[in-house]
């Protein structure tokens, strides 16, 4: 799969047998200051359409790094990456946007919902900033509130919500495009034993269901036994990435 | 559009105190300067009212070419004939906007009780065109007495001041003295049919009003030196300039003519003063809106970082975040205003209720403290603040739209 030259890499390109995620030789580096720091140091990676993968590791392995890399709100330094056939790199700003619109949906360990939207308005959010009319939007998010249990918090706003509900609507607001990928880092860190299962649940079966690559970052055992891959990293490294359950 | 629009409201009434302060500046604001607008408005209005009607300048004065510059040294030559003000008034009156056009003279020299003299300088006007010119007017600063008459031509109007230090009062006699156009003195009886206020304090204590034909019997001449006409509208001043300047050209008659605003160095002055305290004061206002906006939006954004990184992660364009920062901006221009109107209406109640008095310098009576309600300045401030909050809300909106997404979802 990894294509080199002797000169270096050579871009991918596309293929109409590529993954849904291909990465390759991707470094990312932070500087703080005059310090370099090697977030990530070469991953290779192919994640398939409908998978449901964790990524784990010690903190400041680099799995939010390589969680923002493939959600387009990040570039590496080095190496291409290519989501849904489309090389992130020479895509301009506007066109990343589009690409997470459409194909991405995030799901934030903060829940990270607009505080002054009720939970409808928040699910709608994805949909009206494609351009949706009104009513397609309000329908389309209402479907999703009741897929999540959610039908009669509609009109409430976030502060008036548990974590565990807020986080329901974040996965609503994730799946109301209807995307082919959703990347969720860290879901189940702010959340009680119960709610977790109840969110573990949730996305497992909206993986099922729909065929939604689901990609996690996540320290959380309850989770970590659900997935059917786990992908280790370590130092920005991948050393574990194949394990399928 | 409107979603966005609602969120822009929401987000406005996050940090309700805030809000209130930047909403207050731009109420306060939009206030000040829509009531000295309004002040304005009316005093110009009444300047303007002096000038044509009060000082009976008329909308327009033709001269014959060349009195402007030298008809004082050699009058008879750069004054009009009987036959051309006959002629003129003739051309000029077809015209639908012109009310009127009438002969004037002036007049000046010493009046005299008997005991005492002093100079004066006097209008020699037709008194029933002099009525119309005056109008309304006439209410305003009525004449004591009965005022001038054409069956009496020797009886005159005299300005307050200079009837006292004469003591003049309605139906006594008086001498005026001139030198004639051709240079010989002349002196003539006087009666005193009328005492009024000329509203300057500078004027009072030596205007006077003659019929036409007295003017002309004391300067021994049947001419005219200029011939003053009355329009429909003040608005359309230029127009009518243009228009009558070409027609009396094209019939052979060499004139110019001037406009009310060009003859009452009064109104000029005043205008040009208050046009500048105008621009000073919008110009500060103008400064308290932008910075109460920039800092209300600064903090917005910086407050809202992590939402501004979640909006861009769900795919919001950078164009898009920077809308909806303007669009706060404006909406706080938009609510602002509204506070601003309030105020003024209320403001504008209240003088309409106490009605107060002042005298301006240089007025000789206390006159009425007016603001007037001009909906059409309203509409075009509520404009101007609008777009210059929401141009205002552009600076912090564009910061916060080029913000990293990733260091702005992990904004703490």
């Amino acid at each position: 799969m990894i294509r080199r030259k002797k000169d270096g890499l050579q871009p991918l390109k596309r293929r109409d047998d590529m993954a849904l995620i291909e990465m390759q030789c991707i470094k990312k580096d932070y500087f703080l200051g005059e310090t370099v720091v090697h977030a990530l140091q070469g991953i290779d990676l192919q994640i398939e359409k409908g998978e449901f993968i964790a990524i784990w590791g010690p903190s400041g392995s680099g799995k939010t790094t390589l969680l923002n890399l493939i959600g387009a709100i990040d570039e590496p330094t080095t190496g291409d990456l290519a989501i849904a056939g489309k090389e992130v790199r020479s895509l301009s700003d506007n066109e990343r946007s589009e690409l997470r619109n459409e194909a991405i949906g995030f799901i934030f360990q903060g829940f990270n919902l607009i505080p002054v939207l009720s939970a409808l308005e928040n699910v709608m959010l994805p949909l009206q900033i494609r351009g949706a009319s009104l009513g397609e939007a309000k329908a389309k998010a209402l479907s999703r509130l009741q897929e999540v249990g959610l039908s009669e918090f509609v009109r409430h706003r976030p502060f008036k919500m548990s974590g565990g509900q807020q986080q329901r609507v974040a996965i609503a607001r994730a799946f109301v495009n209807d995307p082919s990928l959703v990347i969720a880092d860290e879901p189940t860190a702010n959340l009680d034993t119960e709610t977790a299962r109840i969110i573990i649940g949730l996305m497992r079966e909206l993986n099922e269901k729909e065929g939604t690559t689901f990609i996690f970052s996540t320290h959380d055992q309850r989770l970590l036994d659900q997935v059917r891959r786990l992908v280790r990293l370590e130092d920005g490294r991948i050393v574990d990435g194949g394990m399928k359950r | 559009m409107i979603k966005w629009m609602t969120l822009a409201i929401r987000n406005i009434l996050r940090n309700k105190r805030r809000s209130f302060v930047t909403l207050l500046a731009i109420g306060v604001g939009f206030t000040a300067i829509s009531l000295f607008r309004g002040y304005t408005s009316n005093m110009y209005w009444g300047l303007r009212e002096s000038a044509i009607r009060g000082e009976g300048l008329g909308h327009l004065t033709i001269y014959k070419a060349g009195w402007l510059e030298k008809g004082k040294l050699d009058p008879e030559r750069y004054m009009f004939s009987r036959a051309e003000v006959d002629k003129i008034t003739k051309l000029v009156t077809e015209e639908k906007e012109v009310i009127l056009a009438t002969p004037q003279i002036q007049v000046t020299g010493i009046v005299s009780n008997g005991i005492t003299s002093t100079i004066f300088i006097a209008q020699g006007v037709v008194p029933q065109d002099d009525r119309t010119i005056k109008g309304a007017w006439a209410d305003f600063r009525p004449v004591k007495g009965g005022g001038l008459n054409e069956k009496k031509p020797y009886g005159v109007e005299v300005t307050q001041d200079l009837a006292r230090y004469l003591n003049l009062t309605p139906g006594k006699d008086g001498v005026v003295m001139t030198t004639t156009l051709s240079g010989q003195m002349n002196a003539m009886d006087i009666q005193v049919m009328g005492v009024y206020d000329s509203g300057s304090d500078a004027t009072n204590d030596k205007y006077m009003r003659f019929t036409s034909d007295f003017a002309q019997s004391l300067l021994d001449t049947k001419m005219a030196e200029r011939i003053v006409v009355l329009l429909n509208s003040w608005e359309s001043t230029e127009k009518i300039r243009a228009l009558l300047l070409t027609k009396l050209t094209h019939a052979g008659i060499a004139c110019e003519m001037k406009t009310w605003n060009e003859l009452s160095l009064f109104y000029s002055k005043v205008r040009g003063m208050f046009d500048m305290i105008f621009m000073f004061l919008f110009s500060i206002v103008l400064v308290i809106v932008v910075m109460s906006t920039v800092n209300t939006m600064g903090m917005a954004v910086l407050e809202r970082t992590r939402e501004i990184g979640t909006l861009r992660a769900l795919g919001l364009k950078r164009r898009g975040v920077s809308l909806l920062f303007a669009m706060e901006g404006g909406v706080l221009g938009l609510f602002g205003s509204f506070i601003g109107v309030v105020l003024h209406v209320s403001v504008w109640a209240i003088i309409r209720a106490s009605s107060p008095t002042y005298t301006p310098p240089g007025i000789s009576t206390p006159v009425p403290l007016v603001v007037d309600l001009v909906p059409q300045a309203l509409v075009v401030l509520m404009l101007c603040l609008i777009f210059l909050s929401l141009f205002a809300a552009i600076i912090p909106a564009r910061r916060a739209a080029k913000q990293n997404v990733v260091d702005a979802l992990g904004h703490v």
